[in-house]
């Protein structure tokens, strides 16, 4: 690819380049593609697999801490519930770095992926879930406030096409 | 005690031509700072002396993300280390992580089966083409050519996506763990990836005509810059800037590790080493990571993804899990993993260059110490090199060019 | 019975010295252009590059009044001056900057016979009161005290004489072919327009008015990844806006001149819309401008910058000689068709 841009251009060469830039910039101008996602109108739905935000099944869980051992971030520690003789994990958000770590090493499925991801915090200490808190269900501020969910499908011409579902 | 007028700095020439404004060899130089607040210079400085229009000196004053990666590696476990070295080029994390586990299985003894190296790879190449991306971006913005800063970006996303559906996560991908790789190929992944390099591959006609073969951008890039083959074998460069010098040196072919003795794929070189033949040969190599990943996925060999000796350590209803979704689980054992005394040294080829790693155990559960030597830190001294008599309006075309990423500078 | 004062303030309003130059083409019509055509150009740029743009302010219409919202955020910013700056030149050379840029609007023929000041001679005039922009640039960059507006300030200095010399020439040489220096009279002249005539005037005048305004390829002056923003650096507030809006306000005075020197002017006139205002008729003036305008601002999404070196060079050695080939190929016209 372009192996003649070495070469000493004549004025006529150059004006076709320029034509060329130009008339590759009016293309576009023209067209209809846009890669952006207006985000809190449109929600990617990011299905499965994604690591978003962690959720804590506590009927599952065994209290082995190997998710707090495995932790590389140290976000992820056992809390000592009142009432209670196990301990429980509980995550800060504030340094959980989404490495799947805890959710890989977890041998009966108590923590889990889910593919929300667009939670904000008013607060540092809203970020830090004790196992109590740990225990509920994600939603997407987004998604509750009417965001249409898109679905992200390849396409050979614009690259990523968002289909509303 | 050293103030203005203390008689150890008057007997200092050099302290007489700054106070005149000149430099040591006397030149009446203009100095400029620039960065690390300043719209093209991110997480890094250059001090810029100038005569005229023309550059004397400029000195990259680096070290604003410093985060003592190295210091905290001798605190974690070998495990928790791959998160943490992700961070120092956060857009090629894969590449940049494969070298810290090809060193530390090493030390293990362990070698990944052969699905995973394969895995391996193909994020390994999805994420140089991001990096190339992202450096292309860049060097479009550095000119104010805000159009090719916004596509490469925006096209960058369609392998992030890729990465994403293969890893999970967007950029930090974790993805490569000694033994094997975290999740298994997506049912629909080859069509995706299919359409993505078909797209990739019409985009990147659409950037020759709009930015490569700009007139604009042939006389911002031609014969500026320049660096030749023995000069940049002295100077220690590495990775796409050598290339373009003219020499044929890549750790891909140099350490024939994971697929690549496998996969037929070219080494991109040019002779002129110039900040054209910069981008050309990075287009090249992207053209180049696009075949690879199409081969990659038409001879992709069944089998494990994780190695016996771990995989056989997890119960069976975990087992069945792995099988059914393709996601890795754990073993509790391998959050410490325990080495054999020893030092253990490899390296990878990045999207910027070879990222070399030197690990020394000492037997406990974590590194003894960790050495990194990051393509971007080698690559740094270029900045002084070729700016050097260049027109101060090179210094942003060199900086683009160079593709230089300060936090994997700084680690 | 005596005119009532009232209908005296407006026909005073309404006559071409006061309409002109405040209402239209003038300050009014250019504020118009200013709010629209940053809207438009941040538009195109943005649909070549794939995204939206400015979209929430106003969104049934695709954000058109952003501008009046960045407008409302400047003017309560807070202006700052810095402490070594020379203030009042620092404060004074935008406004002067601003001014020099509405002044020509009086000059500049919109309609037949509509003309705020009718003068023989008022293509210079028009130019050489555009020209006066640059320096005050300069002031700008010196009263500033700043090694990153200096450096702007140098590079405008190179720049204006870079293409001064061509732009005038280049107007020169299709104003000899109509033998006369009156906006108004090369606009009556034209009967084929003189892009046709003379397309390398039109083609230098064109690139000289982009190195003007500094527009891309061209934006040498502001090179925000080498100096900050040029001469531009210090200012804050509403003083930002009016250096920056000069540039604009300079593109579409040249632009108007363009028009009428290279596409025709206000022709074809559409008198229906005289019974509004004389000045209306010839709206086809100010839409062929702002095409004009959209074209130069849409290169921004096109081209990256050009070096000061290469940019001088392209001044010096390609436009100046080509504009004294274009007054030569005027001279030929004027021979062989014996003059419009």
């Amino acid at each position: 690819m372009a192996e003649d841009v070495y070469k000493p251009g004549n004025l006529l060469v150059s004006l076709k380049r320029h034509a060329a830039a130009i008339a590759t910039g009016l293309r576009y101008l023209l067209s209809t593609k846009r890669m952006t996602v207006r985000y809190p109108e449109f929600v990617i739905d990011l299905g499965e697999g994604y690591r978003g935000m962690i959720r804590w099944h506590r009927d599952r869980c065994i209290s082995c801490s190997l998710c707090a051992q495995i932790c590389p971030a140290a976000a992820m520690k056992m809390y000592k519930l009142p009432g209670e003789k196990k301990m429980y994990p509980g995550i800060n958000y504030q340094r959980c770095i989404f490495c799947g770590f805890c959710v890989d090493v977890c041998p009966v499925f108590a923590l889990e992926h889910t593919p929300v991801h667009d939670i904000s915090y008013e607060e540092l200490d809203e970020m830090i879930y004790v196992p109590t808190k740990f225990d509920t269900e994600w939603v997407s501020p987004a998604a509750k406030e009417g965001a249409r969910p898109v679905k992200v499908v390849f396409d050979e011409e614009v690259g990523l096409r968002h289909e509303p579902q | 005690m050293t103030s203005p007028g203390s008689s150890e700095l008057r007997g200092n020439p050099y302290f007489w031509y700054r106070l005149m404004g000149r430099d040591e060899e006397g030149y009446d130089v203009y100095e400029l700072f620039i960065g690390p607040q300043h719209p093209a210079s991110g997480h890094m400085r250059i001090i810029v002396r100038l005569d005229g229009d023309i550059i004397v000196d400029a000195e990259p004053d680096i070290g604003y993300v410093h985060r003592t990666m190295e210091k905290l590696a001798e605190g974690r476990e070998y495990l928790k280390n791959i998160p943490l070295f992700e961070r120092a080029t956060i857009i090629d994390a894969a590449n940049i992580t494969w070298g810290y586990v090809r060193a530390v299985e090493q030390l293990l003894g362990l070698e990944a089966p052969p699905r995973a190296e394969y895995l391996r790879t193909l994020l390994a190449e999805i994420n140089r083409i991001a990096s190339h991306l992202y450096g292309f971006g860049i060097a479009g913005i550095m000119l104010n050519h805000s159009t090719m800063f916004m596509w490469a970006f925006g096209d960058r996303e369609v392998w992030v996506q890729l990465a994403e559906d293969l890893t999970g996560a967007r950029l930090t991908h974790s993805y490569i763990i000694p033994g094997g790789v975290r999740r298994n190929l997506p049912q629909d992944f080859k069509e995706k990836a299919l359409k993505a390099i078909r797209y990739m591959e019409k985009r990147l006609q659409d950037y020759e005509r709009i930015f490569v073969k700009n007139p604009v951008i042939i006389a911002r890039y031609v014969d500026v810059g320049v660096i030749k083959a023995e000069e940049a074998k002295r100077l220690g460069i590495v990775g796409p800037n050598l290339r373009a010098a003219g020499v044929r040196y890549d750790a891909r072919i140099a350490e024939e590790y994971g697929a690549y003795p496998e996969l037929d794929f070219e080494i991109p070189t040019r002779e002129e080493g110039d900040a054209m033949a910069r981008l050309l040969v990075r287009i090249e190599e992207i053209k180049q990571s696009m075949s690879m990943i199409k081969q990659i996925l038409d001879k992709i060999p069944d089998g494990p993804i994780f190695h016996e000796k771990y995989y056989r350590m997890l119960p069976p209803k975990l087992k069945e899990f792995v099988e059914q979704t393709g996601r890795l689980k754990l073993p509790g054992a391998f959050i410490r993993l325990k080495p054999e005394p020893g030092e253990a040294v490899a390296r990878v080829e990045m999207g910027h260059g070879e990222v070399f790693y030197h690990i020394v155990s000492d037997g406990g559960i974590k590194p003894y110490r960790v050495r990194i030597v990051t393509p971007a830190f080698r690559n740094v001294v270029l900045y002084r090199y070729l700016t050097r008599g260049a027109r101060f309006m090179d210094l942003p075309a060199i900086y683009g060019s160079i593709d230089y990423f300060p936090p994997e500078g700084d680690r | 019975m005596a005119p009532q004062p009232l209908d005296k303030v407006v026909e005073f309003i309404l006559s071409p010295h006061i309409f002109a130059p405040l209402i239209y083409p003038g300050l009014l019509a250019a504020m118009l252009v200013l709010l629209t055509l940053i809207w438009a150009e941040r538009k195109m740029t943005a649909k070549v590059q794939l995204r939206y743009g400015p979209l929430y302010v106003l969104k049934p219409l695709g954000g058109i009044i952003q501008l009046i919202a960045d407008a409302i955020k400047f003017m309560f910013q807070e202006p700052i001056l810095p402490r070594k700056a020379d203030k009042w030149v620092f404060v004074l050379a935008p406004v002067t900057m601003m001014a020099f840029t509405i002044i020509p609007f009086a000059f500049i023929p919109a309609a037949p016979g509509f003309v705020g000041v009718d003068l023989e001679y008022s293509l210079p005039l028009v130019l050489s009161l555009s020209a006066l922009v640059p320096p005050l640039i300069l002031a700008t960059s010196w009263a500033a005290n700043n090694k990153f507006t200096l450096l702007g300030g140098v590079r405008e200095a190179f720049m204006m004489v870079a293409y001064e010399t061509s732009l005038f020439i280049a107007a020169f040489a299709i104003a000899t072919y109509y033998g006369t220096l009156s906006l108004s009279k090369i606009v009556e002249a034209q009967t084929v327009p003189g892009i046709v005539l003379n397309p390398i005037a039109a083609a230098i005048f064109f690139v000289a008015m982009l190195m003007t305004a500094s527009k891309l390829p061209y934006d040498i002056v502001e090179g925000e990844q080498e100096i900050v923003a040029g001469p531009f650096t210090e200012y804050s507030g509403i003083l930002y806006m009016l250096v920056m809006g000069a540039s604009y306000m300079e593109l579409y005075v040249l632009s108007l001149v363009f028009v009428e020197l290279f596409l025709g002017g206000w022709k074809p006139v559409i008198p229906a819309l005289a019974s509004i205002h004389p000045a209306f008729q010839g709206i086809a003036l100010f839409i062929k401008a702002y095409l004009v305008l959209l074209f130069a601002v849409f290169l921004r999404s096109v081209y990256a910058r050009y070096r000061l070196d290469q940019a001088l060079e392209i001044g010096w050695k390609k436009l100046f000689p080509l504009s004294l080939i274009s007054v030569v190929w005027s001279l030929i016209l004027l021979v062989i068709t014996g003059g419009a």
